[in-house]
């Protein structure tokens, strides 16, 4: 019942023959396919690490951008609101000036009327004066003697009435 | 089965072989094999139902070799789970009629014992050079006597165990079957399901014993 023959070496050598074959069918397999695993959390851990942190870079850089932007925007409303500003100031004071102009211009047309009518009625009274003084005191005074008083009255009719005809 | 204990023989190359060990062992090499592809064949990065248990089992191990083995023990994982499901398979073999385990035979579980303590010794050699050799004479010189003893015995013990706890169980259920009438089937029943048991825990205890034995060797001193 006991007894120990060649078949010890062959069992050996087919135990041998058994884990070789283990090791190589079952064995190193499910060994890499484990450590191909455990590479690939790793890896995806190491990139996620990776992606947070270019998210946050990118968010920044969004945030500084948009704080960029903001800042240009309110500059170009500033210029626009000042350009606008200064434009309505140029219309304003162009406006004026031409009121001026436009007035002074009136005035000056005024004034002439206002002369050429005071000659006009100068002329006018002298002719009248003339005429009346001639009537009334007939042959009396001279010629010379008249046109000094008329001259008189007319400078006098300047000094005193002619400032309340109406313009 | 035959009769107890008489053994077919065949001699070839001068050598004489028992055919039915032989004939059992290439079967159990055969099952294991195709238990191990099939569990491995469809290897995915995320794993679902059979690859879950192997997984389980392979890490499972691993931690347990890490532990009694220290970092070397990684190189010996194949040959310990090769050892588990081989005497596994072997020890349940014998189980099913016309059907003897390998591990029945002295030889199987001689040779294996050996092999293993054969390994021990070159291994601690190889590691732990002449410091692996006077630890056999400590604390004192005189203990190489008892030292001795204890090598030889293990690989003895080793075998025996597991070579007597199979054979009596093969030899107890053929003795059942006998004694009892047929439709009397309860006894051999309950000794099949202790057998399947003691076919579970004697390779467990044969492959746990082989790793103690191997750590003396492989595993570093300081290490913890």
């Amino acid at each position: 019942m006991i007894e120990i023959n060649a078949t010890i070496m062959a069992q050996i050598l087919n135990f041998l023959i058994l884990v070789v074959i283990l090791r190589a069918v079952a064995y190193k397999p499910v060994v890499n396919m484990l450590k191909a695993r455990e590479d690939k959390i790793a890896e995806s851990l190491d990139k996620a690490e990776a992606d947070k942190a270019e998210a946050g870079a990118t968010l920044k850089k969004y945030q500084a951008q948009l704080a960029e932007a903001r800042t240009k925007a309110q500059d170009i409303m500033d210029k626009a609101e000042k350009a606008a500003r200064d434009e309505r100031d140029a219309s304003i004071a162009a406006t004026k000036h031409e009121i001026e102009q436009l007035k002074k211009a009136a005035q000056e047309e005024i004034q002439r009327d206002r002369e050429k009518a005071v000659a006009e009625l100068k002329g006018e009274v002298v002719n009248l004066s003339m005429a009346a003084a001639s009537k009334i005191i007939a042959k009396n005074i001279s010629a010379a003697d008249n046109e000094e008083i008329i001259g008189e009255f007319i400078a006098k009719l300047d000094k005193d009435k002619i400032g309340d005809l109406s313009c | 089965m035959h009769d107890i204990g008489v053994r077919e023989t065949v001699q070839f190359a001068g050598f004489t072989f028992n055919w039915e060990t032989l004939v059992m062992t290439w079967i159990t090499m055969a099952v294991v094999i195709l238990i191990a592809f099939l569990a491995t064949r469809n290897l995915k990065m995320v794993p679902s139902g059979w690859q879950n248990v192997m997984e389980m089992v392979i890490t499972g191990l691993h931690s347990q070799i890490d532990a009694t083995l220290g970092k070397r023990g990684r190189d010996f994982a194949p040959l310990i789970i090769s050892l588990f499901l081989f005497l596994l398979i072997s020890n349940w073999l014998g189980l099913i009629p016309q059907m003897a385990s390998p591990t029945n035979d002295l030889n199987t579980t001689l040779g294996l014992a050996l092999l293993i303590i054969v390994m021990v010794h070159v291994l601690g050699l190889y590691f732990k050079g002449g410091h692996y050799i006077a630890h056999f004479f400590k604390p004192v010189p005189l203990f190489v006597v008892i030292n001795a003893i204890e090598e030889v015995a293990k690989p003895i013990t080793l075998a025996f165990r597991l070579f007597g706890n199979i054979l009596a169980g093969e030899i107890l259920i053929i003795i059942l079957l006998k004694l009892m009438p047929i439709w009397m089937p309860v006894p051999s029943v309950i000794w099949l399901a202790f057998s399947i048991f003691i076919g579970g825990v004697q390779a467990f205890i044969f492959t746990m014993l082989s790793m103690a034995y191997l750590s003396n060797a492989v595993k570093e001193e300081h290490e913890e």
